[in-house]
């Protein structure tokens, strides 16, 4: 067993990591306090652009299906975006992902996969996995998106499918749906899925100005940067809630152990102080003895 | 209210502008188009520029960048990716960057680079309809 100093030790380090676990707990907190706000702010941008793409798209119509941008590309590759994040200690955040991941590919043998990668979690895994990467993107770090960078990336994996050599696009990051609950999603990016049929009332009368070709030109690339940013927002919303959780639960584990060995602590204290007194005792007992 | 409509103004990162006004102007890419209560149904697309609105009788502006403008219900909803009051722009900023976009154009030109330009040749529009809605037309001018 150990010694009474070898306990002494262990509880203080146990302390410590405790304050540093506690601390990023807390910073966790405030990201995702910070990254939460910023995903409801955006959230009426990318519904008013859905909407419009809706709405155009039924003013299209028929010709709708004459872009080649809402239709599966000539080639044979599947483009996949995969948001990951660029550091450990956020529990099974990475590790859920690449599962999603695995089932994905295990579901589509044979598919011709080419990622795209944001974190460098992910990265490491790809490229130990042997999986073909078309483009990491190392800077700026998702921890620092912006508009900018969604605008830039969704430009990217576009121009990568109209080069003719991809038949889809796809992302993959984790959706956030509530502070406990974030599940790893891939979803369709390109070719544009326009649901026009829901929107087609009424859509006859409305001015369009210019005319509806140049808006749905404009309109398109400004859909995909909302859905690659929104996407990228809740990635790393999940990012810090998974982190913030496991970092509470180091704390309390930390907590548990201290309780634990304090208590050990103070028996074999009390043991050695027990000891001491009958040692003690017996001693003046054998002089009185004498 | 009677003869107001509704004007909101939506960026990725906030809604800028949410207020009645009484009269609209809109940069669109064709001209600027002039919207007043109880228009009919109109999608625009709206160009970088001021976007000028009165608000109780007084003529206001603020900077919008490329975007889409949707009028529907007396309300009009304007879909860019920024905004800006004319109280948030920074002049110095606006006018650094025009200086650095006029001096790009100049080098540029020479070397004949085509991308650039046309990026140098947007920041130089920015940064001018930024000053615009700061001096002049962003004071605040009671109506006649």
């Amino acid at each position: 067993m150990a010694s009474l100093r070898d306990l002494r030790s262990r509880i203080k380090s146990v302390g410590n990591i405790k304050q540093i676990t506690r601390a990023m707990e807390m910073v966790a907190t405030t990201k995702l306090r910070r990254f939460q706000d910023r995903a409801v702010a955006s959230r009426p941008y990318a519904q008013e652009i859905a909407h419009l793409l809706g709405r155009l798209s039924a003013a299209m119509g028929d010709k709708l299906a004459g872009d080649p941008i809402f239709r599966p590309g000539p080639g044979k590759a599947v483009g996949l975006l995969v948001i990951g994040s660029d550091r450990g200690l956020c529990g099974a955040y990475n590790s859920q992902l690449f599962m999603a991941l695995e089932r994905w590919i295990a579901a589509n043998p044979g598919v011709d996969l080419r990622c795209f990668v944001y974190g460098k979690r992910a990265y490491q895994y790809l490229q130990k996995r042997g999986l073909k990467i078309e483009r990491y993107f190392a800077e700026p770090p998702l921890e620092k998106l912006d508009y900018r960078l969604a605008k830039f990336t969704a430009k990217t994996l576009t121009e990568a499918f109209t080069s003719g050599e991809y038949r889809e696009v796809k992302i993959l990051y984790t959706a956030f749906e509530s502070m406990a609950k974030y599940v790893p999603s891939t979803v369709g990016f390109l070719p544009v899925q326009s649901d026009a049929a829901q929107a087609s009332q009424g859509a006859s009368d409305v001015i369009l100005e210019p005319n509806v070709e140049a808006l749905l030109g404009k309109l398109v690339p400004r859909y995909l940067e909302t859905r690659i940013y929104n996407a990228m927002l809740e990635a790393i919303t999940s990012e810090y809630a998974s982190r913030r959780m496991a970092m509470k639960n180091a704390t309390d584990a930390a907590t548990d152990m201290q309780g634990m060995l304090k208590g050990i602590y103070n028996r074999k204290r009390q043991e050695g102080i027990t000891k001491e007194l009958l040692d003690i005792v017996g001693g003046a007992e054998a002089v009185r003895g004498k | 209210m009677a003869n107001q409509l509704t004007l909101r103004v939506i960026t990725p990162d906030r809604i800028v502008l949410d207020t009645q006004a009484s009269s609209v102007r809109i940069p669109g890419v064709d001209g600027s188009i002039g919207i007043l209560p109880r228009h009919a149904h109109m999608v625009a697309a709206i160009d970088v520029g001021p976007l000028r609105y009165v608000e109780n009788g007084q003529e206001k502006a603020l900077f919008v960048s490329e975007g889409f403008a949707e009028v529907k219900n007396n309300t009009l909803r304007v879909v860019c990716e920024a905004g800006e009051l004319p109280e948030e722009i920074d002049e110095a900023r606006a006018k650094e960057s025009e200086k650095r976009a006029r001096e790009r154009l100049a080098g540029k030109k020479a070397a004949g680079e085509p991308v650039d330009l046309l990026r140098a040749e947007l920041a130089l529009r920015r940064a001018l309809m930024r000053q615009q809605v700061t001096s002049g037309y962003g004071r605040q001018r009671v109506r006649s």
